[in-house]
């Protein structure tokens, strides 16, 4: 314990010192950081406290239903976490150089794992809290709670729930590399990714959100007594649930009852954390050793006389620099593990959801309702576009890395960079983006055969919203760049990176603003027959496309002025 | 050839390099020695483009570095004291990536990535990828990387870190070869031995100014006026 508080005492020294750096450039960008915090935070409240309002009383969907959506929204957060929890810890704990050092020093090694354990919680996890308790507030004042709700829930609900979910995650990073040391890493991930895939179908086959749409529409207004049905037995024993619970007892006043999924919450936790803490306390040592042992076994040299499917070796119709830098991205791409996890991760989700809305079958021919359903389709689209964005693009310039001088000397103009870059980022940004915005319309096509503008409208704004959402993560990515920092994953969990996040949402939010007055004309002409103008779409539309290209332009622009940055 | 005129870099209220003229002709293997901080590595980096200068002129064959930055950057090879390389790309790859960017075409690439790996003996171990290297084989890397495109000027930071006596050997006679056929050599380095054996002219910079710079035998003239030792000359200089 005392060597556990030493080097927590140093690791907070100089935490604070590169936190509250004095110097006029440093203070001004924090300024600006807590300014984006700030209105980030006041727009996760406004969304909690309007989406609670809105469904509650505008929609009259009942208390029970709407905690059924706020546990699969739990469950999803959950699953997030944890995957993302995974990914990242094996980059702390087990390929980190810190790690290494203190393994060469008399300090348990359990010691060892909770610092690299709470360092990876806390260092990924800190705007997350800040919007879960934005949120939460949000939702809180919609009842009124007093102000140690807010609190009381952030300690011993919200924190917690993510704690969980990161236990769990290195519970299964160990047994991942033990198992590893036996049957090989890429056997032990792919068996990995097969259970989790299929516990998340298994979870939406028995708790679909579509489904559940569906089911509601047909009982409209009367939903919330119709719902017991629905009700699977094992969502009772996923803490998404139970922190569901806990909001809709207090919700009803059943306080008694809500504390007690809290306390079951807190139960498990602790429990799970003296778990985790013994089996590190064996196996944490041995499990890095294997996976040291993985990454030596990976180092075997290439055969020289095989070309590869990208070789620079080979002939093609790439020449020049722009063969050596694209097949530079792509080899580096492709050779970094938790690239690849997580992009096919990434195209499972988008890919689920293109299934999951495909079979979308509204029959509920009530605006609101339909215009929300359209809503949320279309900002998960966002979401997925600045989420891919965000971990794809905006390290891309910090993936320069220490190596930068390579480029940086050679005959290679700082606008040609940044264009490649930003073309390879705009092609999967784009791709996944399209497939998404073109699926999302799928289920309204059939309601639009008079004038069908919602596949169009989604062509152009996945485009427009692609463009402006990849310069943006590459202007900013180059702001921000962290050239000592060779893992992606980390780079993308940055402040940097946080706040680039925000200023996309913040960017998707004022587009939403944009086409909300149009789309809902146009849902009133589908679903009421309001008479509807083509006309009424183009001063949205070109203001849509005009910001969009004024990002663009601002990104880009400071994306080659920070890559000509002295070095 | 390596013209400096007047440069000066400074960053904030921190002078690194004060008003520094200097002329590497071509052919010739210049030695820039100093202390820790002085401005040796903040010099190159001007020369090689990774800073920009704040007053002043730098020329590489003719071409300013600030104006015309391709052009330069084309006839020069630049090799950083600390070899990074990428760490997921072999050896042999980045001897391909690093042509490509000079444009070399494929046949004329395949013979220079050939000779560079036998002259640097680098074949064991040239299809292993970089983050197995020691700090020995990136150097051998970066160097063969450096003269891959047969530039007219080679900037070379500290090359002799972490080379192993074999290596060292081959480098050192690497760089003379190069003079020899014309390149222009701005070397810096700690070691004042290499300096004295290698360098066919050496100067002193000291807090950002050249305090320093005359020709081997100017040195050793120098050295005689002292102890008869480089070491002697550089203590004095950057007292």
């Amino acid at each position: 314990m005392k060597l556990f508080l030493h080097i927590l005492r140093y690791k907070y020294r100089s935490f604070l010192n590169a936190t509250f750096d004095l110097r006029s450039v440093p203070m001004i960008r924090g300024f600006a950081s807590l300014l984006v915090f700030g209105t980030f935070a006041f727009g996760a409240y406004f969304f909690g406290h309007s989406i609670t309002a809105y469904v509650l009383d505008q929609t009259r969907t009942g208390l029970y239903l709407y905690h059924r959506f706020i546990s699969m929204m739990l469950f999803v957060f959950f699953v997030a976490v944890n995957m993302g929890n995974i990914i990242v810890s094996y980059s702390t704990l087990y390929r980190s150089a810190e790690v290494a050092y203190f393994m060469t020093k008399p300090i348990p090694h359990v010691t060892v794992f909770l610092h690299k354990f709470l360092d990876n919680f806390f260092y990924s996890s800190t705007t997350l809290f800040l919007v879960a308790f934005a949120v939460i507030v949000g939702y809180g004042t919609y009842f009124d709670y007093p102000w140690y709700f807010y609190g009381g829930t952030l300690l011993f609900v919200v924190i917690p729930f993510m704690f969980l979910a990161a236990l769990v995650a290195v519970l299964v990073l160990m047994a991942v590399m033990k198992l590893a040391g036996k049957y090989g890493f890429r056997t032990v991930m792919g068996g990995l990714f097969v259970l989790y895939f299929g516990f998340v179908v298994a979870f939406f086959r028995s708790s679909n959100p579509v489904r559940l749409i569906e089911r509601v529409n047909r009982f409209y207004p009367n939903v919330d007594e119709y719902l017991s049905q629905l009700d699977p037995g094992f969502l009772s024993y996923l803490p998404s649930h139970w922190v569901s619970e806990y909001l809709f007892f207090l919700a009803r006043g059943e306080v008694e009852r809500g504390l007690s999924s809290a306390a079951l919450l807190l139960v498990t936790v602790v429990a799970l954390f003296v778990i985790v803490m013994f089996l590190a306390s064996k196996f944490y040592y041995r499990s890095w050793l294997v996976s040291l042992a993985i990454q030596a076994s990976a180092s075997a040299p290439y055969d020289p006389h095989k070309l590869g499917l990208v070789d620079f070796r080979a002939d093609g119709w790439l020449k020049g620099k722009f063969e050596a830098l694209v097949k530079r991205e792509y080899l580096m791409f492709v050779r970094e593990p938790s690239q690849l996890i997580h992009l096919v991760v990434m195209v499972v989700l988008a890919g689920l959801f293109v299934l999951s809305i495909g079979n979308l079958n509204l029959r509920l021919r009530v605006t609101e309702i339909q215009l929300l359903t359209y809503l949320v389709l279309y900002a998960f689209g966002g979401f997925l576009v600045s989420s891919v964005a965000l971990r794809f693009v905006f390290p891309a310039v910090s993936l320069e890395g220490m190596s930068f001088w390579v480029v940086r000397s050679a005959p290679v103009r700082p606008e040609y960079l940044v264009a490649l870059k930003f073309v390879l980022g705009f092609i999967l940004v784009f791709g996944l983006s399209l497939v998404v915005s073109l699926a999302s319309n799928l289920p309204f096509a059939r309601f639009s055969g008079r004038m069908p503008l919602l596949p169009w409208f989604g062509a152009f704004s996945a485009w427009w919203m692609s463009m402006a959402v990849v310069s943006l993560n590459l202007g900013l990515g180059g702001f921000f760049a962290v050239y000592a920092e060779k893992n992606p994953i980390r780079i993308a969990s940055t402040q940097g990176a946080t706040l680039t996040f925000l200023a996309t949402i913040v960017f998707l939010f004022v587009l939403v603003v944009i086409v909300l007055y149009p789309l809902s004309r146009y849902f009133e002409f589908l679903f009421i027959f309001r008479p509807f103008e083509r006309s009424l779409v183009i001063l949205p539309g070109t203001l849509f496309g005009m910001l969009s290209a004024a990002v663009v332009g601002v990104s880009l622009s400071l994306a080659v002025r920070s890559v000509k940055r002295d070095l | 050839m390596i013209e400096l005129h007047n440069v000066t870099k400074t960053f904030g209220t921190f002078t690194a390099v004060d008003d520094l003229s200097l002329t590497v002709p071509g052919g010739e293997l210049f030695g820039f020695l100093g202390p820790n901080g002085a401005g040796k590595t903040t010099t190159i980096k001007i020369i090689a483009g990774l800073f920009s200068p704040t007053r002043g002129v730098v020329r590489v064959n003719g071409h300013d570095v600030v104006a015309e930055p391709l052009k330069a950057k084309s006839t020069i090879a630049y090799i950083p004291d600390q070899p990074f390389l990428y760490e997921k790309l072999t050896g042999r790859e980045f001897l391909y990536f690093v042509g490509g960017l000079y444009s070399l075409p494929k046949e004329h690439l395949h013979r220079r990535v050939g000779e560079m790996i036998e002259h640097f003996e680098i074949g064991q171990w040239v299809d292993k990828k970089a983050e197995d290297y020691s700090q020995g084989m990136r150097q051998r890397i970066s160097i063969a990387a450096g003269l891959i495109h047969e530039p007219k000027t080679l900037i070379i930071d500290e090359p002799m870190v972490g080379l192993d006596p074999r290596s060292a050997k081959i480098v050192r006679e690497t760089l003379r070869q190069q003079a020899d056929r014309g390149v222009s050599i701005l070397m810096s380095t700690h070691s004042l031995p290499m300096a004295e054996e290698l360098c066919d002219r050496i100067g002193i910079i000291h807090r950002g100014k050249l305090v320093y710079c005359d020709s081997r035998e100017g040195v050793r003239a120098f050295e005689a006026s002292l102890d008869g030792k480089l070491e002697s000359v550089f203590l004095e200089l950057t007292r």
